[in-house]
């Protein structure tokens, strides 16, 4: 990887560390916001837009590592613990669930992951003695990380879910995983271990929206099954990645700025007509851009998978 | 609680059997476009709220019975599909299900914030044909049986008219070849507009009959696409005719763990049993895709 | 380079959109609100929103505050508690707004409060009214609303007076009507009711057949339910389908609105449910209210509008209270406070719940619902017991 292609990105992860001394804690919070957004959005790309297994229900891990976020700093941990564990957590509850489900093909897989997303939400709501259930959880303020520290968290986050993109596209997992994408059967027939690198790739997605979860759960200061078991959520995902552009190391960053950008402008006057704009867009952009706007940069040509450094 | 009687038993048959019915209505068009062209559409239950939305335009203007109601919407949505498929639909048949799940998904926050600009978040509903028929000791709820009716006669109806008719023959030659269909001089793109154009129809059905049933608003769209999911996995994707039969499988299952469990628990059957099955048979209790 | 340009471009336009804010320094007051006009809450949401609304023109007509006068900022919440913590940062830091009203909705308030208790910005709840809210040591939130705990209490103690025995209960999964549930069980043993069926039920019911034939087996006396407008609607459409009958029916939210009785027709002839206010009631300022919201509106307001219009009021009247926009002395002033808006009385305890208000029970009786509790107040007799299914 050569320098010029990280140095946008060590630009913008500049800017957003110094964010802090100019704007004010609502800017703040819209950045953390968008950092989320930055966050899951790549973590959705790395199985979804890499492997081409679109995953409807990646808010299951964010909604477990936000209610393991939440319990924990609650039974006393320190935060920054409680985010660790949060992600662990739904690391050992992607693993198995990558075995199962990605035996799955196409649609089968995106909706049975939006069925375990919809289980997720009805065993926080009906495990009421662990979680309070439908009553949700209000955190305590005098436990609660300050706005900086969850913000720098889920800059953190962020920045670790690009690169990991970026490391993953560059390195021989990504090629597989592109391989399984074009046609999973000839990948299997030239020896890729499909199995093994797709659940991986599974495992690794639901990391980063566990500690994104977690720190949600901080920011917010009071979770429930409904707000973050959300599906509404993994849409703007997808929406942001294939915005972008799907695969790509920046275009889901493109994705998740736009959007975001957007909402700020319009949303506050027009509530229900800027929801319908953002529909007329999100149609706008499946005809007339079907690759992300990435697709239009003349750069592209540069970044052919084909020419990528470490392909055989 | 003397929850194995007879009577009670069968009572529990009934009622799921017609709230089954009003999710196989919706479910059966949602598999018939899945079926035909490889689209997921989540914007199928707020066709079906158009249809509702419509119905309640004209009991509340023109004061149209809703079962009268029914002979302008069914048309009304059904040209909405046509021509719904035609502008928009069409450009991403055959391209992967990321792109159709995000124009649907497209379609149908613009469909949701259209009816919420017009007819903001008030729920509405129509207190016509309410009560039950007292079979025996059997309560017949009118409204749902009026839905069960019309939904197996619009299934079995789409479903013989697919099998048998030289039009409905074209579809499934669309549906298994669409390059083949192409070749034997079947206009494809119009069968498409014919198929989304049908499923639409199915949709605005379920929209009248949920007017007697429940209170709507441009929101509640959310309730019913869910479990719509899940019964197409149940009755198997692209399989028409399974769909009516997951929706009635789902409704029944539903009642029986509301009544002896809770109805908390109601809620997990759907994910529960299309996990399941998707475990069993990754491919759907009625096996693979396929329009007959 | 050109990557680097587009992308910092799309950041630094991120940054300047979030930093547009109103300019301070005009003469004007600002009062900062989150409303749900989308989401879940959006049907309520904007009938407090006129309420906000109606009562800054009401102000500003009045000379404003201390002189001063008044505009609303507001922005839509989604209905969603994050975007609600979100906004009441950007209107305590970005607008830099000089007084606060609260969100609609429990879940959003849980949020919101924790952000104005973080900036000590004392804020008037006039959407919610979990208890949980006012049972974290917040020493910034103070209530409108009478509690949800206490919402079937009226009706229950009615069951206890006409002497009926067992009482069935059905509610949502969500934080309200919980809270709702709690005070009924609480309740129910108090007064010595038995509590004979229990049940909780998901967002997504749209059937509620297996429910009521466990309930009609149970024969109860009572049927209450904490719930909403669509769930309380398909229940009562659904009893009738199976007869399930008892000497009353009592919902939460769902009767309390205008739309209750349209839904349902003949159905909803005789359910009760509880109201924070009802535009009949005789108390001072709620006719002028109401008659001006109606000219305005073009219907008649529901309580979400007048707890709008009376938030409005206490916040005029702490600001009367102190002379000052300053936020301690308000937090003191709200803290004493005991005026009565067109809402009803306001008085809160130390920890900024409202006790002063009491709740209304109101019935559906000829097609439109009536005050029919407390008797102070009342605007027409109970109809009891409900009619039954069969002489309808």
């Amino acid at each position: 990887m050569s320098l010029k292609s990280i140095a946008p990105g060590i630009v913008l992860a500049l800017l957003a560390v110094a964010a802090p001394a100019m704007a004010s804690d609502y800017q703040l919070l819209f950045l953390l916001q968008l950092l989320m957004m930055i966050a899951l959005a790549q973590s959705w790309n790395l199985i979804s837009g890499m492997t081409g297994y679109v995953s409807l229900g990646h808010t299951a891990f964010f909604g477990v590592g936000a209610y393991a976020g939440a319990l924990l700093l609650q039974w006393g941990f320190p935060w920054w613990l409680a985010i660790f564990k949060g992600a662990g957590i739904a690391l050992l509850v992607a693993a198995p669930l990558g075995v199962l489900t990605l035996r799955l093909r196409g649609p089968y897989f995106a909706i049975a992951m939006l069925g375990l997303n919809e289980i997720g939400r009805l065993v926080a709501t009906l495990w009421v003695d662990l979680t309070q259930g439908g009553d949700g959880i209000p955190l305590s303020p005098a436990r609660l990380p300050t706005l900086l520290q969850n913000y720098y968290t889920m800059l953190t986050l962020a920045v670790l879910a690009t690169s990991l993109i970026a490391w993953v596209r560059y390195n021989r997992l990504g090629l597989e995983l592109r391989a399984i994408r074009e046609d999973e059967e000839a990948a299997e027939m030239v020896g890729v271990n499909t199995t093994r690198n797709k659940v991986i790739a599974f495992a690794l997605s639901a990391v980063i929206p566990g500690a994104a979860g977690a720190v949600y759960a901080f920011y917010t200061s009071y979770i429930d099954p409904v707000s973050v078991f959300a599906p509404a959520l993994n849409i703007q995902m997808i929406v942001m990645v294939l915005l972008g552009g799907s695969g790509t190391v920046w275009g889901p960053v493109i994705g998740a700025v736009l959007v975001r950008t957007l909402h700020e402008l319009t949303w506050a006057q027009f509530p229900a007509l800027h929801l319908a704009l953002l529909g007329v867009l999100i149609v706008a952009i499946v005809l007339f851009l079907p690759k992300g706007i990435l697709s239009l940069a003349p750069w592209r040509r540069r970044v052919r998978p084909d020419r990528a450094p470490g392909s055989p | 609680m003397h929850l194995l009687e007879p009577v009670l038993l069968l009572q529990f048959l009934v009622s799921g059997l017609l709230a089954g019915a009003l999710y196989a209505l919706l479910a059966c068009g949602l598999n018939l476009v899945f079926g035909v062209m490889r689209v997921i559409n989540l914007a199928h239950a707020e066709l079906m709220l158009a249809g509702a939305f419509l119905t309640y335009v004209l009991y509340a203007w023109a004061g149209i019975h809703p079962l009268l109601a029914f002979f302008l919407v069914l048309p009304a949505l059904f040209g909405a599909g046509f021509y719904l498929q035609r502008l928009v639909v069409e450009r991403v048949v055959g391209k992967g299900e990321l792109q159709s799940l995000l124009l649907t998904y497209g379609l149908s926050i613009i469909l949701i914030n259209t009816g919420l600009l017009i007819f903001a978040s008030d729920f509405k509903a129509i207190p016509e044909l309410q009560g039950a028929l007292i079979v025996g000791d059997i309560a017949i709820s009118k409204p749902r049986t009026a839905a069960a009716l019309l939904a197996i006669a619009l299934t079995l109806g789409v479903y013989h008219f697919l099998k048998h008719a030289r039009l409905g023959k074209a579809i499934r030659a669309v549906a298994e070849h669409p390059d083949v269909a192409m070749l034997c001089g079947i206009d494809v793109v119009r069968m498409r507009m014919f198929t989304f154009g049908l499923a639409a129809a199915m949709a605005g059905a379920a929209g009248v009959m949920l007017t007697m049933i429940y209170s709507f608003s441009p929101e509640t769209g959310a309730d019913f696409i869910l479990k719509c999911f899940a019964i197409i996995i149940i009755g198997g994707m692209g399989n028409f005719i399974g769909a009516l039969y997951g929706g009635l499988l789902l409704g029944v299952a539903e009642i029986f763990v509301a009544g002896f469990v809770s109805s908390q628990w109601a809620e997990a059957v759907a994910y529960v049993l299309l996990i399941l099955i998707l475990l069993i048979r990754p491919t759907g209790l009625k096996g693979a895709a396929d329009v007959t | 380079m050109k990557r680097i340009h587009f992308l910092l471009a799309g950041f630094g336009v991120g940054i300047a959109l979030a930093s547009a804010g109103v300019p301070a320094q005009t003469k004007e007051i600002v009062v900062g609100t989150s409303v749900a006009l989308t989401g879940k809450y959006a049907r309520t949401g904007q009938e407090q929103l006129n309420g906000f609304q109606l009562w800054v023109e009401d102000v500003n007509r009045r000379g404003g505050l201390l002189g001063r006068k008044v505009r609303l900022a507001y922005y839509d919440d989604e209905s969603k508690p994050d975007t609600g913590a979100k906004l009441y940062e950007k209107l305590i830091t970005g607008d830099k707004v000089d007084l606060l009203i609260g969100p609609y909705s429990s879940g959003v308030t849980l949020a919101a409060s924790t952000v104005a208790e973080k900036h000590r910005f004392p804020i008037i709840s006039a959407g919610a009214s979990s208890s949980k809210i006012w049972a974290r040591g917040y020493k910034n939130v103070f209530g409108l609303y009478t509690p949800a705990t206490t919402y079937m209490d009226q009706i229950l103690a009615l069951a206890k007076e006409k002497g009926l025995k067992r009482v069935a209960l059905i509610h949502a999964d969500t934080a309200f009507p919980r809270d709702v549930a709690r005070g009924v069980e609480a309740s129910a043993k108090r007064l010595g009711l038995e509590l004979v069926f229990k049940e909780e039920y998901g967002k997504a019911s749209t059937d509620f057949a297996a429910m009521i034939l466990k309930i009609k087996a149970l024969k109860p006396d009572v049927v209450v339910g904490g719930s909403y407008l669509p769930d309380s609607t398909a229940f009562m459409r659904q009893a009738r389908e199976y007869q399930l009958y008892a000497k009353i029916f009592a919902f939460a939210v769902g009767p309390g609105l205008p739309d209750f009785g349209p839904n349902l027709g003949a159905i909803a002839e005789g359910v009760m449910g509880n109201s924070q206010w009802e535009p009949t009631l005789n108390l001072p300022g709620v006719k002028t209210f109401a008659k001006q919201y109606e000219q305005r509106y073009g219907h008649v307001p529901g309580y979400h509008a007048a707890g709008g219009y009376g938030a409005g009021q206490v916040l005029e009247a702490a600001v009367k209270m102190t002379r000052s926009f300053d936020r301690d002395k308000l937090r003191r002033a709200l803290l004493k406070l005991d005026t009565t808006t067109a809402f009803g009385r306001y008085k809160v305890d130390a920890t900024g719940m409202q006790l002063g208000k009491p709740g209304y029970t109101v019935q559906w009786i000829g097609g439109s619902r009536h005050v029919i509790l407390p008797p102070s107040v009342a605007a027409r007799k109970t109809t009891y017991p409900f009619k039954p299914w069969d002489k309808r």
